[in-house]
């Protein structure tokens, strides 16, 4: 694990304080604590996808806070396991394990940071099957392109949901998934993009977002996650 | 024209920053306001998001303010792809970057202009300073405003109040990091080089591209006067 992550860490020059009440005391990372902990207790157990309570479209709230939350630290379980069999499997080489090595990184990081926002909430890791997807670079190359697209689209999903403190903690998550996503992207497919204009790093003008029932449908459909 | 360009390296020692103050003759807080970027005298009607002003549900000038704050990041991004392709500077994959992105920026603009209406600001001017000339200054420059923007939206996200106008706003933000990513992987530069990407305040962002001096002040309007300093050219006689 590369550093200790804290809020502090990702408000450097005070953007995301700005956006705080004025009226709130205490450091930042306690009051985001306090966010995402305060209404979290409903999520005790290890949920699985298809098992998380439904708050649909309800008004942002600590409680909703630490549903998504809870939603973004599966996803980045799924990533980071992906990721850390991948590169012990030995199957990958060059730019891709470099992909590959920097990512898992990157995930394992995302999955700390959540756990200790949601602190007892977190919900547990799963077990995971990724079908030999880990075990050859061309399906690697594959599936990572799906799981990081489908993560960016998921916290796009996600964001008008939060509250707007915790919304400043998922923008800054949701960019580096971007960027893994058109990194992985722009390796598999440059110089000659034979299925331009989809297979660009940047593919589309706008981002799509998908709904929390989309993405666990399309987690579902892969069976990476066994229980 | 350094190989390497940030915005540190532009004004390292400030004066730029001095200069550019000058000539504005203003504070920078006051020059920005002016331009609207600040949110001063935008409030108008409640413009809308949604990609049209009818849909989008603005809620009041903040809303508006960070619009036009993405608009003008938005003009200058697509001012220098475009400028840049036009140079016929680049080739290989950096001319494809350039196309791809340029088009993306352009399609940015018009969707926040359409966004604002009539509250939208005007496209300022530029003069990108020969970093659209060659390979090597377009490449390290593109670099620089695509991470700038990716903090820029990261940095205002939580600001808006419109959910709309923040579902837009998301769906841009992480095109421009795609966008950061792409170029940094060219320029043999980590793509994800943290984490988490850090947030820029507005602030912030706007002391970045005052001190690169890419937007330039409005033309000054002159009294047409037929200019008689300069001989006829001489005429094809034979």
């Amino acid at each position: 694990m590369s550093e200790p992550l804290t809020l502090d860490l990702l408000d450097s020059d005070g953007a995301i304080r700005e956006a705080l009440d004025e009226g709130m005391q205490g450091t930042r990372s306690e009051l985001f604590r306090k966010a995402i902990v305060g209404g979290g207790t409903f999520l005790a157990g290890g949920l699985l996808i298809g098992g998380l309570p439904k708050v649909a479209l309800g008004a942002p709230s600590a409680a909703q806070d630490a549903e998504i939350l809870n939603f973004a630290l599966l996803l980045e379980y799924l990533e980071s396991e992906f990721y850390v069999r991948a590169v012990a499997g030995g199957a990958l080489s060059g730019d891709v394990l470099a992909f590959a090595t920097v990512v898992r990184d990157h995930e394992l990081a995302h999955v700390d940071f959540l756990q200790t926002a949601l602190g007892s909430s977190a919900i547990a890791k799963p077990t995971f099957d990724f079908k030999g997807t880990t075990a050859n670079q061309t399906s690697f190359i594959a599936t990572s392109i799906v799981l990081e697209d489908t993560g960016v689209a998921a916290y796009n999903g996600q964001g008008p949901r939060l509250r707007k403190q915790t919304l400043g903690a998922a923008a800054s998550i949701v960019s580096v998934e971007a960027r893994h996503a058109a990194w992985i992207r722009h390796l598999a497919a440059a110089p000659a993009y034979p299925n331009a204009p989809a297979d660009y790093p940047a593919p589309a003008v706008l981002d799509p977002a998908l709904s929390k029932a989309q993405v666990e449908a399309a987690v579902g459909a892969t069976g990476f996650i066994t229980g | 024209m350094p190989d390497t360009l940030s915005l540190d390296v532009i004004d390292a020692d400030g004066a730029i920053r001095e200069t550019a103050a000058a000539a504005a003759g203003d504070t920078r807080a006051r020059f920005l306001a002016k331009a609207g970027l600040l949110g001063g005298g935008l409030v108008g009607s409640s413009a809308l998001l949604g990609l049209n002003p009818a849909t989008a549900g603005a809620q009041g000038k903040s809303d508006i303010a960070i619009l036009n704050f993405a608009l003008t990041l938005e003009y200058l991004e697509a001012a220098f792809y475009t400028e840049a392709e036009s140079m016929g500077a680049l080739d290989g994959e950096l001319a494809l970057f350039a196309e791809v992105v340029g088009a993306h920026e352009r399609a940015h603009v018009k969707a926040l202009k359409a966004a604002l209406g009539s509250n939208a600001v005007a496209r300022p001017r530029f003069n990108f300073r020969g970093t659209t000339e060659s390979a090597s200054g377009f490449a390290a420059t593109a670099q620089v405003l695509e991470d700038t923007g990716v903090a820029a939206y990261a940095g205002q996200a939580p600001r808006v109040k419109s959910t709309a106008i923040l579902k837009a706003a998301l769906a841009i933000h992480t095109v421009e990091a795609r966008h950061a990513s792409w170029i940094r992987d060219i320029n043999d530069a980590p793509p994800a080089p943290a984490v988490f990407d850090s947030p820029l305040s507005m602030r912030a962002v706007l002391a970045a591209v005052a001190d690169t001096r890419f937007i330039v002040p409005a033309r000054r309007r002159r009294r047409r006067r037929p200019r008689r300093d300069t001989p006829p050219a001489p005429r094809f006689t034979g």
